[in-house]
């Protein structure tokens, strides 16, 4: 079993009355993809946002790489990398504008940024739209960039918060292979999704989340497993069967 | 700055405004007035010769009026003063007699028609001297058989060689343009300016709030004092650029300043922007769209600009001037105006510099503090 790099205990988040994230806990090891599987609402992003420092938790912590962030935000914000759910870009800057002044932000002097810059898009097919101003560009292609971003730096563990909502299956294939890439690369990823197919391919392991609390926590397979023949079921019939209704509700 | 149409924008507005200014200040002359006339000797040589003479001086226009018109207006106030040619004036000089010009005014006539009755006394007295030179010229050569069209062709001549070169002439010289409107505005123009910054400050938490991009920042390694520190710095280089442009422009050409108030200025432009950068800052903080960050700012700067003394001055121990004392725009006018119009220098403005210092300073302090306890803060 490799190291355990994320180890979340009990957390806990409220808005005003609204409990977001109760009492949640999980671990992901060293080159995982761990998947957040749940409905819109369920606290996926809130969860996301805390692991990632933007938010501090009302209770429990998170270990990243050994560094709580609570006690130890600037140590974590150094290992890891975030995808925002929504498009987080400079629309009148140029894509490789972006990812060089995100760079900069990571901490990698002109060169360095402009290098990794120049490889990320390559990887995301962006390499000839480089110089276009990223306003022109289709919702699929802000989306790659949008993970590009993410990847600056080399973070040791990645956050992607449903990166794939809302685009053609271009470039929803293409950050599907990126991933997939980087997942052969040893990278540790915690992928946000409410899309089944997208957590049973790319995932090692599922924890299906709503309400808040974490319902059911295993491997695609197992977690199909429980209610009928792995290649008969899907993780929507594990959803409905757990909750009582569809993941898209 | 990211948008380069935005930063060329932001450059070119100091320009224009400066053209504003010249246009405005930067003639030769700053006077342009009309003169009512009534003339009741319609047709006179006289009368005709006075309206010529006026109508060619650059500054004044000439616009003739029926005396029932000209009565009318002056009760209703619409004229303060009209000059009236009698219509016995040409008859009058022509039989050798005096002839008079009548001005009726409303109070003193007001400062154009004050300025207009001098120009016209000056333009009689050129007449008067005229029939003077001729007077005399025609009785010294009376007893003599000189045809007359000689001796008004010799008194011609001479009354130009006069006018050409006058026993006591008056000599002007032009050192730029005239200045005194614009070390009275132009403080006033650059602390608006400088001000605008609180808009701009006030508006970059949330822009980048809206775009995701604040979330996005807030997971790397740049923390949030860097980042309010970064947008501090941000707005205080393009309104002390936009000051700079300002300046320099009323040096280069209205040559207000010199090389060392030129300075002094730019340092008192560049604190001020850091106090106005500073309060749009702790706007920022606050503030949860865009739309209240940008009405916050403008009801900040626009009391502010009214009660800094931009528009008008306000007269110690009032309510109003001790309200003044809290607006920033107050010190920088202060300062700009000890510096521009009064000739002072930084020594001077110790109260000025140190007000706008500190303003930046707890206000960059405060929007650190407020955006951590605000709602969704860090």
């Amino acid at each position: 079993m490799a190291e355990e790099f994320l180890v979340a205990t009990d957390l806990h988040k409220s808005f005003n009355e609204h409990k977001a994230v109760d009492g949640v806990s999980f671990t992901i090891h060293k080159g995982e993809i761990f998947g957040l599987l749940g409905p819109n609402g369920a606290g996926k992003t809130t969860t996301i946002r805390m692991l990632a420092t933007v938010l501090e938790p009302d209770k429990g912590d998170v270990t990243i790489g050994g560094h709580s962030i609570k006690h130890d935000a600037d140590s974590v914000r150094a290992l890891i990398g975030v995808c925002p759910q929504e498009l987080a870009l400079y629309e009148d800057l140029s894509a490789l504008d972006n990812m060089v002044f995100f760079g900069r932000m990571v901490g990698l002097d002109g060169k360095e940024a402009k290098e990794q810059a120049q490889k990320h898009l390559k990887m995301m097919g962006l390499e000839k739209r480089a110089k276009g101003r990223v306003a022109k560009f289709s919702g699929g292609m802000k989306r790659r960039i949008n993970l590009a971003i993410a990847l600056m730096g080399h973070p040791e563990l990645l956050f992607l918060d449903e990166p794939t909502v809302g685009i053609d299956p271009q470039s929803r294939n293409n950050i599907y292979e990126t991933i997939e890439g980087l997942r052969d690369g040893g990278m540790t990823i915690l992928y946000t999704t409410h899309y089944m197919e997208e957590a049973n391919r790319l995932c090692h392991r599922v924890a299906i989340i709503d309400g808040g609390k974490i319902i059911a926590l295993d491997t695609p397979h197992n977690l199909k497993k429980k209610i009928g023949p792995p290649d008969k079921v899907t993780l929507e019939d594990v959803f409905l069967k757990l909750t009582g209704r569809s993941l898209r509700d | 700055m990211q948008d380069k149409a935005d930063l060329a924008f932001s450059l070119l507005l100091p320009i224009v405004i400066f053209a504003l200014m010249y246009f405005a200040f930067g003639g030769a002359s700053l006077f342009h007035g009309t003169a009512h006339v009534v003339n009741e000797d319609e047709g006179g040589a006289y009368s005709t010769v006075l309206l010529d003479q006026l109508e060619a001086i650059e500054e004044v226009d000439v616009e003739l009026l029926t005396a029932e018109d000209a009565d009318q207006k002056l009760a209703n106030s619409d004229l303060l003063m009209v000059i009236y040619i009698p219509e016995d004036f040409s008859q009058n000089l022509a039989a050798g007699e005096p002839a008079q010009l009548l001005f009726k005014q409303r109070g003193n006539g007001g400062d154009e028609g004050q300025i207009v009755a001098s120009l016209v006394r000056g333009v009689a007295e050129q007449i008067n001297l005229q029939f003077q030179v001729y007077n005399e010229v025609n009785l010294a050569l009376a007893e003599y058989d000189v045809p007359q069209e000689n001796i008004n062709i010799t008194v011609e001549q001479y009354l130009d060689q006069e006018r050409q070169s006058p026993t006591v002439a008056v000599h002007e010289e032009t050192i730029g343009s005239s200045p005194d409107p614009v070390n009275l505005f132009l403080p006033g123009v650059v602390t608006m300016f400088v001000l605008f910054a609180i808009t701009i400050s006030a508006r970059a938490i949330v822009e980048e709030r809206r775009k995701g991009t604040l979330e996005r920042l807030l997971t790397t390694r740049l923390s949030v004092g860097e980042l309010f520190f970064g947008k501090f710095l941000s707005n205080i280089s393009r309104g002390f650029v936009q000051t700079l442009i300002l300046l320099a422009l009323a040096y280069i050409v209205f040559q207000i300043f010199t090389p060392l108030t030129f300075i002094e200025c730019l340092v008192i432009a560049l604190i001020f922007a850091a106090a106005a950068s500073a309060l749009g800052m702790v706007i920022a903080a606050v503030a949860r769209s865009e739309d209240s960050a940008t009405w916050i700012a403008v009801f900040f700067t626009m009391v502010m600009v009214m009660l800094g003394g931009t528009f008008f001055e306000i007269g110690k121990g009032s309510v109003l001037y001790t309200i003044s004392q809290f607006s920033i725009n107050t010190y920088a006018n202060d300062a700009f105006k000890t510096l521009i119009a009064e000739g002072g220098s930084l020594g001077d403005l110790g109260l000025e510099l140190g007000v706008l210092a500190g303003v930046a300073v707890v206000g960059l302090i405060l929007s650190r503090i407020l955006f951590k306890v605000m709602p969704g803060g860090k």
